[in-house]
C-alpha cells in the first residue's frame, strides 16, 4: 500500500502540534517533553522527536503528517523527514521577535524540498500581534523570488489547516478537482 | 409615481403578521404616496405575497387557484423568478414597488392578458418553477434562505462555502454573447462608495464615517477595520441594490475621532476591512465582472488571498493557482478549468477590489494565451486528499 506524506515545520510554538490534530484521523504521537533549554521561555514543553499524525483516505491509502521538532539541534533529521513528502506547510508564529527571520531561515533549510515540491505559509498567533501583517509575509516572500499562499491560522480550527493544506495541493496542480 | 386624483389601487396582503400587515398598509398610503389601499381579498385587484413566509408557497397556489388571472406581487429578500408573478426586492423600495403596481393596474384596465415583466425564459441554473415554490415555502427558516441547490454545489468547494452570488434574471451565463455584457459598474452600488471611502482614510490617516440613506459605515485605517450594524443578510441585500443618483447625492464623508468613537461601539460588529470589501464586492457582483475589466484580455494576480479569513467563492483556489502561474483571460479560466462564468467574473471582481488583481498589459501576454498546466502525477491522490479534507 502506497505510504505518503506532507511535512509541518516552523519554530517553536508555531502550533504544529495543534495543526496536526486539527486534520489528523488518529489523535497524533506526541512527542513534547519539558523545556530545558532557550525554548522554555515561549513554551514549558516542547516537541523532542517529530509529532505524527495521519489521514486515511479512500482506497486504504494513508497520508502521514510529520512535524519537525522546533529546536535546532533536530535539523539532520530534516532531510531525512522530506523524503517522499508531497510538499510543506511552514507555520510561524506572529508574536515572534522576527517572524520574517524564522520564514527566511526555513525556507533556506527546505529550499531544496519545497524547489522539488511546494510551500503553503500559515502564520498563528495573529490574534496576539497583528503585524506584520499577511500582505507584509507576501512582500518578504516576493523579495526571496517565492509567491506561496500565506494564511491567517488559528491551527486549533480544522477549517483553516484543511484550506492551507487544500492551497499546497492546487499550487502543485491548478486542475486538480475533488472526485 | 401615482397621478393626483387617481384611485387607490385594490391590494390584499398575504404572509405578513399583524405587524407586518399594518405597515404594509401605511408604507403604501405614506412612502408609496397612497397608490394603492388595502382591501379584503375578495375586492382586490392586486395579490402582495411575503414571500418570505413560511408558508408562502401554499398561499401562491391558492391565490392563484381562487383567482388566476389576478396579478401577483411577491416580495422576497432574494431573487425569485416564478412564473406568472411579478417581483419586489427587499427591502422594499417605494419607487419600484410603484412602478410593479402602476404597471399592473394599467394592464388590468387595458384588459390586456397579463405577461410577467420577468418571464422565466432562462433557467440558467436548470432551477423549475416549483424549486422556487420550495424555495418560497422554506424560506421562513433563516437556515433555509440560500437556495439548497447552490449549496451543495458550493459546499463541495474549497470547504464550506455558506454565501450565494446571487441570481441575475437578465443574464444567461450560458449564451456567449450575453456573457460579454454580464457587467456591473460599481460606482451605482454602495461598493464604489465604500472603496473610495477607504482610500480616504487611509491617505489622511485618519478614521471616517461614511454617511448614506443606509447605515453609517466606519472606517479605521490604522487597524484596517470596519464597523457597521448591520449583519451579512442585510448587508447582502443592501449590496447588490442598484443605487440611483438621489443614493449619490446623500453621501457624505465625515472625519471622526476613532479612540471616542470605538469606546461606545458595540464589539461584534468590527470587522476586517479586506474581508469587508471581499464579501461586499462578490454580493455586488453577483456573478458579474467589473466595468473597466474585459474578460477576453489576460489578467494577471499579485498573491493569494488570505483565503482563511474571507468568503469563498467556489473554485477560488483553483482559479488563484492557475493565474499565479500565467496571465489568462477571464474567458480562458472558464474554459481551462471548466468551472462556471460566475464564480470566475465574481473572483475577479473581488480580487479587483482588493488591489491584488490587474489587466496585462504586456505584449507577450496579449499575444499569447499560456498552456494549460500540465496535471500532477499524482493528481488522482491529491484529489482524494481534498475529499478528506472537505468531508465527502
Amino acid at each position: 500500500m502506497s505510504q505518503y506524506k506532507i511535512i509541518f515545520t516552523g519554530p517553536v510554538g508555531a502550533g504544529k502540534t495543534t495543526a496536526i490534530s486539527s486534520i489528523s484521523d488518529a489523535p497524533p504521537v506526541k512527542t513534547d517533553a519539558a523545556a530545558s533549554d532557550m525554548t522554555k521561555n515561549r513554551k514549558s514543553s516542547t516537541t523532542v522527536a517529530m509529532d505524527y499524525g495521519v489521514m486515511s483516505l479512500d482506497g486504504g491509502e494513508k497520508v502521514h503528517l510529520y512535524g519537525t521538532p522546533g529546536q535546532e539541534r533536530f535539523d539532520f533529521m530534516w532531510d531525512i523527514l522530506t523524503q517522499g513528502g508531497i510538499g510543506l506547510i511552514l507555520l510561524l508564529d506572529n508574536t515572534r521577535a522576527d517572524p520574517f527571520q524564522d520564514m527566511r531561515f526555513f525556507l533556506d533549510a527546505f529550499s531544496q524540498f519545497i524547489s522539488d515540491t511546494a510551500v503553503a505559509v500559515g502564520v498563528t498567533q495573529m490574534d496576539l500581534s497583528n503585524t506584520p501583517a499577511i500582505s507584509e509575509y507576501q512582500k518578504q516572500l516576493q523579495k526571496l523570488g517565492l509567491n506561496p499562499p500565506v494564511f491567517a491560522l488559528d491551527a486549533r480550527e480544522h477549517n483553516d489547516v484543511s484550506l492551507l493544506v487544500q492551497a499546497l495541493l492546487y499550487t502543485l496542480d491548478p486542475g486538480l478537482v475533488s472526485e | 409615481m401615482k397621478k393626483a386624483g387617481q384611485a387607490p389601487i385594490k391590494v390584499a396582503l398575504y404572509g405578513m403578521d399583524p405587524r407586518s400587515y399594518k405597515t404594509m398598509e401605511l408604507y403604501l398610503k405614506g412612502p408609496c404616496r397612497g397608490i394603492a389601499e388595502v382591501v379584503s381579498e375578495g375586492d382586490a385587484l392586486i395579490d402582495i405575497i411575503d414571500a418570505d413566509h413560511a408558508t408562502a408557497g401554499d398561499i401562491l397556489a391558492a391565490c392563484r387557484q381562487k383567482v388566476p388571472q389576478r396579478p401577483i406581487v411577491l416580495l422576497s429578500l432574494q431573487t425569485l423568478k416564478i412564473e406568472n408573478t411579478h417581483f419586489v426586492q427587499k427591502p422594499v423600495n417605494a419607487e419600484q414597488l410603484m412602478e410593479v403596481l402602476n404597471q399592473l393596474a394599467r394592464g388590468k384596465k387595458t384588459k390586456e392578458v397579463l405577461a410577467p415583466p420577468v418571464p422565466v425564459v432562462k433557467q440558467t441554473r436548470g432551477t423549475t418553477d416549483s424549486d422556487q415554490q420550495r424555495i418560497v415555502a422554506d424560506n421562513s427558516r433563516p437556515e433555509a434562505r440560500q437556495p439548497q441547490r447552490k449549496r451543495s454545489t458550493v459546499e463541495n468547494n474549497e470547504g464550506g462555502y455558506t454565501a450565494f452570488l446571487g441570481t441575475l434574471p437578465d443574464i444567461d451565463f450560458n449564451d456567449p454573447e450575453q456573457l460579454l455584457t454580464a457587467s456591473y459598474d460599481a460606482k451605482s452600488h454602495l461598493l464604489h462608495y465604500v472603496l473610495s471611502a477607504y482610500k480616504v482614510a487611509c491617505h489622511q490617516g485618519s478614521a471616517q464615517q461614511l454617511n448614506s440613506i443606509w447605515k453609517p459605515l466606519l472606517i479605521f485605517p490604522d487597524t484596517r477595520q470596519v464597523w457597521l450594524d448591520a449583519d451579512d443578510k442585510q448587508l447582502r441585500v443592501f449590496a447588490g441594490v442598484e443605487q440611483n443618483k438621489m443614493f449619490a447625492s446623500n453621501i457624505s464623508l465625515v472625519p471622526i475621532d476613532a479612540g471616542t468613537v470605538k469606546e461606545g461601539k458595540a464589539k461584534d460588529k468590527f470587522q476586517d476591512m479586506e474581508a469587508f470589501v471581499w464579501k461586499l464586492t462578490i454580493w455586488t457582483s453577483k456573478g458579474r465582472f467589473p466595468v473597466g475589466i474585459n474578460p477576453a484580455l489576460p489578467v494577471f494576480l499579485r498573491h493569494w488571498p488570505n483565503f482563511t479569513r474571507l468568503l469563498l467563492i467556489p473554485d477560488a483556489m483553483r482559479i488563484t493557482s492557475l493565474l499565479l502561474k500565467g496571465a489568462y483571460t477571464p474567458l480562458d479560466i472558464i474554459k481551462v478549468l471548466n468551472i462556471k462564468p460566475q464564480y470566475v467574473f465574481a473572483f475577479i471582481s473581488a480580487c479587483h477590489s482588493l488591489g491584488i488583481l490587474g489587466q496585462s498589459q504586456r505584449r507577450s501576454d496579449l499575444m499569447l494565451t499560456p498552456e494549460p498546466p500540465k496535471a500532477n502525477k499524482k493528481q488522482n491522490l491529491f484529489s482524494k486528499i481534498l475529499n478528506k479534507l472537505r468531508g465527502d
